[in-house]
């Protein structure tokens, strides 16, 4: 038996061992199935929202060309952030933040933010995905096979044989480590690596984050080793090891978000969706000029054809809809700004916690962090403001809906 | 002739209580020593510190001529120690636990030598690849024994050997020690078995608190006498 084979034969002899790495491999896969499925799942519910959209806009168009205020208010548009193919291995903010809206051209910040609710099921621990097997889990697999690798020894009273037999005692354990660490590794990325050929995940995302899974599997090692170091029981070495998973993985992030929510204010969606609505709502009672000044001052191209001579115009209502978002900007500046910058010093502070410091760095891989979930709010309202572009010149200047104009109507892509 | 196993003036601290006194003794090739004591006289320790498992306060301890902390490694390559009541693996067999640990110590063998050395511990041939959680703890000891014959080192380290074994294995043990030390084995034993002691060491040293406080040689002819030594470690004159 060589040296090499001997430490991963006598893994293999290693019952206990085996059913710890057989969880390992049956959590992993488990949480890449699901994670599979859910984007499956998201992909199909947005084939099927656009093909319904196709379908709703050609009716309601149809029906409703009478004039541009008409057209674009019983208009609804489409937008969604489709799932990357590395987003099976780490949902994370596709559970708390929207991820498709059917907006209107009415005003938009309420439309955005009308569906903010935090999941109370997911945020504490987030959903079952790899990221959170990789972040949460593996930790305290690795705990269990090392725990006491020296421990168990000391208790049966082999240890002193054990140093007193190996040529190289150090080796010996550290062989012995590695190999549990190893197989472990192996266990968790076998699925992973399947999961990301089956979905077209490219090879760079899945070394990614291989790297960081194995980095953050060498910290636990280090962690353990530290542990290992002192000459206590088995018991005493799991209750601490436990005690500092738990620091790490549950108190330091739990620290760590309630530090920076504290140090960092950051408006509600809700209170900014209240402001638009408040706003929008108020404009049905005040002069039509406080609504004109105002929008002409964002939009001087259209002071032409700002005057309003009815009791109700389309081009009135689309305005005070336009004003109602630009007195919720200062607020919603401050929310995207704010997010930025929570999710900015979180990064920095979830050096503290590897395991929080995993799953971001899985979600980025994903693209599904907090910064690509202020990205798809941005398309949203890029893509707002490329249907204001279209349908504001002809609605301001009362000119006929026409099908060479309706065919160049944004669609979001 | 060179001591295969030398203590000199060795003082040992275990949880900063002093277990062994200034002692002094060596073992010579082809010599049995035992170290005869009771419980907590400093007899396993004294072992330990022979495989750089404790560290002495002061004094020296040296292995065929060689400091023990100078080379550490030297010295265990030389040395095969059976603990007291050997716990080898017990989700693997005789022959996988032999081939674990002789590969752990780098010794190059193959099944044939070590069923020779089952063979001369008389381990039965239908039990070698049987679990050892279904052995005996004779049986075990066995096992344990054929290691330290495998391991065909010049020095043998035995911790109370005989510890679980019946009278008549351990009358096999004891003519087995007697012919390790004819090939020319340094052989110390650390054992609280007055009759085991006087039946196969060359000479006994009693350890009582940590301290050296008598020592018998055998005589030209003979054994070293049993009375005498139970006398000398009930600490009693000998009629």
């Amino acid at each position: 038996m060589s040296g090499f084979g001997r430490e991963l034969w006598f893994l293999w002899r290693d019952r206990a061992a085996k059913v710890w790495l057989l969880i390992g491999f049956a959590a992993a896969g488990l949480a890449v199935v699901f994670g599979l499925m859910e984007i499956a799942a998201q992909r199909e519910t947005i084939e099927r929202l656009k093909t319904a959209d196709e379908i709703e806009r050609a009716v309601t168009t149809e029906a409703h060309r009478e004039d541009w205020g008409s057209a674009a208010y019983y208009t609804f548009h489409l937008s969604y952030d489709a799932p990357e193919a590395f987003a099976f291995a780490a949902l994370g903010q596709r559970d708390a933040s929207p991820w498709k809206h059917r907006i209107r051209m009415l005003a938009l910040e309420g439309q955005i933010h009308e569906t903010d609710a935090a999941n109370p099921d997911f945020a504490l621990i987030g959903r079952f995905d790899f990221a959170f097997v990789a972040a949460m889990i593996a930790p305290l697999i690795l705990i269990m096979l090392l725990h006491d690798l020296r421990s168990g020894e000391r208790a049966s009273g082999r240890y002193n044989l054990l140093s007193a037999t190996s040529a190289d005692a150090r080796m010996l354990w550290l062989s012995r480590a590695a190999w549990r660490v190893g197989a472990l590794a192996f266990v968790l990325l076998v699925p992973l690596w399947i999961a990301g050929f089956v979905s077209g995940a490219g090879a760079p995302k899945l070394l990614g984050a291989s790297l960081a899974l194995l980095a953050h599997l060498l910290f636990w090692w280090a962690v353990i080793a530290c542990v290992n170091t002192r000459t206590w029981t088995s018991t005493v070495n799991l209750t601490t090891l436990i005690g500092l998973w738990l620091a790490f993985a549950v108190v330091a992030p739990a620290a760590i978000k309630a530090g920076v929510d504290a140090a960092i204010e950051v408006p509600e969606g809700g209170d900014i969706m209240l402001t638009q609505r408040e706003a929008v709502n108020d404009a049905w009672d005040l002069p039509q000029e406080a609504t004109m000044k105002p929008f002409v001052e964002r939009h001087p191209d259209m002071a032409p054809y700002a005057a309003i001579e009815g009791t109700f115009e389309w081009k009135w209502y689309y305005a005070f809809q336009q004003v109602g978002d630009q007195i919720a900007e200062p607020l919603s500046i401050a929310y995207r700004e704010g997010r930025a910058r929570r999710d900015a010093l979180a990064s920095r502070l979830t050096w503290l916690s590897p395991p929080a410091k995993l799953e971001r760095a899985l979600q980025r891989l994903a693209s599904t962090d907090a910064t690509a979930a202020l990205q798809y709010e941005d398309e949203v309202r890029a893509f707002h403001a490329e249907l204001r572009a279209y349908f504001y010149p002809p609605m301001f200047r009362g000119e006929p809906v026409t099908d060479a104009m309706l065919a160049e109507r944004p669609n979001f892509e | 002739m060179t001591a295969a196993l030398e203590a000199i003036n060795l003082s040992v601290e275990r949880s900063k209580q002093t277990v062994l006194k200034d002692v002094t003794f060596g073992v010579a090739p082809g010599e049995v020593y035992a170290l005869l004591g009771g419980n907590g006289a400093g007899k396993s320790t004294a072992l330990l510190t022979f495989l750089g498992l404790l560290t002495p306060k002061s004094g020296t301890i040296r292995v065929q001529g060689r400091s023990v902390s100078d080379d550490l490694t030297a010295a265990r390559r030389v040395t095969a120690y059976l603990p007291e009541a050997a716990t080898l693996y017990e989700h693997l067999s005789a022959h996988e636990n032999l081939a674990y640990f002789l590969s752990l110590a780098k010794a190059a063998t193959d099944r044939a030598a070590l069923d020779r050395a089952l063979d001369r511990v008389a381990l039965q041939p239908e039990a070698r690849d049987k679990r050892l959680g279904s052995y005996s703890k004779g049986m075990r000891q066995k096992v344990a024994i054929a290691l330290a014959l495998l391991r065909d080192t010049p020095i043998l380290l035995l911790d109370e050997p005989t510890s679980g074994l019946d009278p008549i294995a351990i009358d096999e043990f004891n003519t087995l020690v007697r012919s390790l030390a004819d090939d020319d084995r340094a052989i110390l034993m650390v054992t609280h078995d007055v009759y085991g002691a006087c039946q196969v060491a060359d000479r006994i040293g009693l350890l009582r608190k940590g301290e050296l406080v008598g020592g018998f040689d055998r005589p030209a002819e003979g054994r070293i006498d049993t009375e005498a030594v139970h006398a000398a470690f009930a600490g009693r004159a000998v009629a």
